[in-house]
């Protein structure tokens, strides 16, 4: 067990920069989630605390030892792989112990830790299969077996769920979840499944193109993102973005506006900002009786309906003739996500309203987040939160 | 005649001679004619790669005096009474010490192969693992070696070998003075090894490179250095490969004549001259004794029979894993 720290850790290949000045401080015990999108770098990050990548420049500490040149069997971590990696040529019994006979340990030792580690990962009675005889779970929890059977320091996990399926895939969320209880090891794990690291880690650290975008609590993350970028990465289906400019009363894009005190949230008027909302946030009128705290009604007809069982997302277009740019984002359209028993017709005229305690705004220019919630205007006349009608 | 015909040509080939037949069952199920072609082809392979022990094998079992006073027939059969003359494969060991050749050879070989495949193996994980300027370029200039006619290291290995000084080309400036080797194993495993390296180097490289990067990783979080993984996990992986350059390797060192033969000043077994020199040795200034040289040869092959059949189903699996993926 032992805190991982990373100081200005940069890694550059030629003329790509994979990690570019990433400062780290996790906790010890603490679950970590390094998240983000194919290629920004998270895999290379783990790959420095590894030892498997040396940083062009920048420290790496585990516990109190600096460890930055220090080759990976040194370091005291174990390390669980995106293609499981175990060696096809030894048994389950001899990947288990490999690294254990390395270290020249006796062997009641090493029977006695195999025994215990395939007890946690309930691995009994297949010590003596190999690995292209077992299903891709068994190997999975071979190679969880693995790397804890050293009691090492630190754990790295680089997706370890990538090639399960689905149903496996959260079965072992949940395994890893419980392991982590049992076992209480700084665990430091990659994902681009921002689904896998909102719901196993006690902190997510988003990364893009090579940069810490934020780290924080998962719901932290996903109610307070740190710009654009969390916010549009974290969250199934995304934030819906809508560009405008500040007024002198508030929001305005090319469809709808939301009014606020510019200076309060210390923006001016002119400035180019980007409003975000959730799809759970925006509400067809007729839904939101019990919201406190609405924004003006917004003009829209429904397009695509996508009925997920539990919810239905709807695809909205505000305006007759919506355009789509290059990177398939519209202005004129916002996703909503409403109750399945909502009776929503595809090509409906509805208006729809923002809530405005859940809207962000960010900078355009810089990506950085502005506010989380607009307060209140104050203003007579709005009504609405009389009944205590539910929404989701 | 027409009876006989199992599947196929049905009521309407009653007429038809044989071949149509087949030829119409051909037409309706092509997997025949390929059969056909494969046997034929293998028939071929079969005859020309074995007639030439088989001609070994005559001329061993029949005594001298036959052979040469009349041509031998096509095929050619053993001559002489029935339990034929295997003295010949007596005689090999008394009229010299063929088993010391046999010996020479054995070992020049396997020290070579042991030399070869480890620092081919070290080689090969830095061509086939390790990305780095000029890498291309660095085996472009390991294979070239290979591309030069071996003759043309003779004269200045053989100079040195025998103890000479050296001096830096085209001037008298002394270079050094290397001990002599002639008439040792060494003024034949060194120019060996040398020479076999690069095909063992690219045959290393391919496997090596196929390995994925994820097992060396594993094993090095696992506690083994780059060392420690390459022997651990990268070599075991890559046993048809391994052994694919090792019989190659083997083989043509045991099989090796020209520098053997020269560097061996005289046809000596003590000289470490090779299993080639031994079944020359059989040949006199006046006589040729074609009988003991056939059952010398016959003798010679067999360790190597013996090892590639032991060794066959890594080979196979070796030569051909290369150009596949997965």
């Amino acid at each position: 067990m032992a805190r991982v720290r990373l100081e200005h850790v940069t890694k550059r290949y030629d003329d790509v920069t994979a990690v570019d000045d990433m400062n780290l401080d996790i906790a010890d015990g603490e679950f970590v989630c390094l998240v983000g999108p194919s290629g920004c770098g998270k895999s290379t990050t783990m790959e420095t605390v590894a030892g498997l990548t040396i940083p062009t420049e920048g420290k790496v500490w585990i516990g109190d030892r600096e460890v930055t040149n220090l080759p990976p069997k040194d370091r005291g971590i174990a390390m669980v792989f995106q293609n499981i990696a175990l060696f096809p040529h030894m048994d389950v019994y001899d990947n288990i112990s490999f690294g254990l006979r390395l270290r020249n340990y006796d062997d009641d030792e090493i029977e006695r830790r195999v025994e215990r580690a395939s007890d946690i990962v309930q691995l009994e009675g297949m010590l003596d299969r190999m690995p292209d005889e077992m299903s891709g779970g068994q190997r999975q929890r071979v190679a969880i077996a693995r790397a804890i059977v050293r009691n090492p320091e630190v754990f790295l996990m680089d997706e370890p769920l990538a090639n399960l399926d689905a149903k496996l895939r959260v079965h072992m969320r949940t395994e890893l979840q419980r392991l982590h209880k049992e076992l209480d090891t700084t665990i430091l794990y990659v994902t681009h499944d921002q689904a896998e690291a909102m719901t196993m880690s006690d902190r997510i650290a988003v990364i893009d193109s090579g940069q810490l975008q934020q780290i924080d609590p998962p719901l932290v993350c996903y109610n307070q993102p740190a710009n654009l970028f969390v916010a549009g990465f974290i969250g199934s289906p995304s934030m819906n973005f809508v560009e405008g400019e500040v007024t002198e009363d508030g929001f305005r894009s090319k469809n709808f506006g939301i009014e606020f005190d510019p200076a309060q949230i210390g923006v001016s008027p002119g400035d180019s900002v980007t409003l975000g909302v959730r799809p759970e946030d925006v509400y067809p009128i007729q839904n939101a009786t019990g919201l406190s705290d609405k924004s003006e009604e917004i003009d829209a007809t429904t397009d695509v309906l996508e009925p997920m069982g539990d919810e239905i997302f709807v695809y909205l277009m505000l305006s007759e003739d919506a355009e789509t740019d290059m990177s398939g984002v519209t202005q004129d359209q916002l996703l909503m996500s409403v109750d399945p028993d909502s009776e929503i017709q595809e090509e409906q005229d509805l208006d729809v309203i923002l809530d405005r305690s859940r809207v962000h705004l960010f900078d355009s220019e810089t990506g950085e987040a502005i506010v989380h919630g607009l307060e209140s205007p104050a203003q007579a006349g709005f009504e609405g939160g009389a009944e205590a009608e539910t929404d989701d | 005649m027409a009876a006989e015909t199992p599947t196929g040509g049905g009521e309407t080939s009653e007429s038809q001679g044989a071949f149509s037949r087949w030829v119409q069952s051909t037409i309706q199920n092509p997997q025949k004619a390929y059969r056909a072609l494969f046997y034929a082809a293998m028939v071929f392979f079969l005859v020309t790669t074995l007639f030439p022990f088989y001609w070994l094998l005559v001329l061993s079992i029949t005594p001298i005096s036959e052979i040469g006073s009349t041509p031998f027939g096509f095929p050619p059969v053993p001559r002489g009474a029935f339990p034929w003359n295997f003295g010949a494969y007596i005689e090999v060991f008394q009229q010299v010490p063929f088993h010391l050749y046999v010996l020479n050879s054995f070992v020049l070989a396997i020290t070579t192969t042991v030399i070869v495949l480890l620092i081919a193996s070290l080689a090969g994980y830095v061509f086939g693992r390790l990305r780095f300027p000029g890498r291309g370029l660095l085996m472009l200039g390991v294979l070239a070696i290979s591309y030069f006619p071996p003759a043309a290291f003779l004269l200045p290995l053989f100079d040195a070998f025998a103890g000479n000084q050296i001096f830096v080309p085209f001037t008298d400036i002394p270079l050094f003075k290397p001990p002599r080797l002639l008439n040792t194993p060494g003024s034949m495993i060194l120019p060996f090894s040398a020479l076999f390296m690069p095909l063992s180097i690219f045959i290393l490289t391919t496997f090596y490179g196929q390995i994925p990067d994820g097992l060396e990783d594993a094993a090095r979080v696992e506690g083994t250095t780059r060392l420690g993984a390459l022997f651990r996990v990268i070599i075991p992986l890559s046993a048809p490969g391994v052994a694919t350059a090792a019989v190659l390797t083997f083989i043509t060192v045991y099989n090796e004549y020209f520098f053997s033969s020269i560097m061996a000043t005289s046809n000596e077994p003590s000289n470490w001259s090779p299993l080639v020199g031994g079944i020359l040795s059989y040949q006199t200034q006046f006589t040729t004794s074609y009988n003991l040289m056939a059952a010398a040869a016959v003798v010679g092959v067999l360790p190597v029979v013996v090892l590639v059949v032991i060794a066959q189903e890594r080979i196979v699996s070796g030569l051909t894993a290369g150009a596949l993926k997965e």
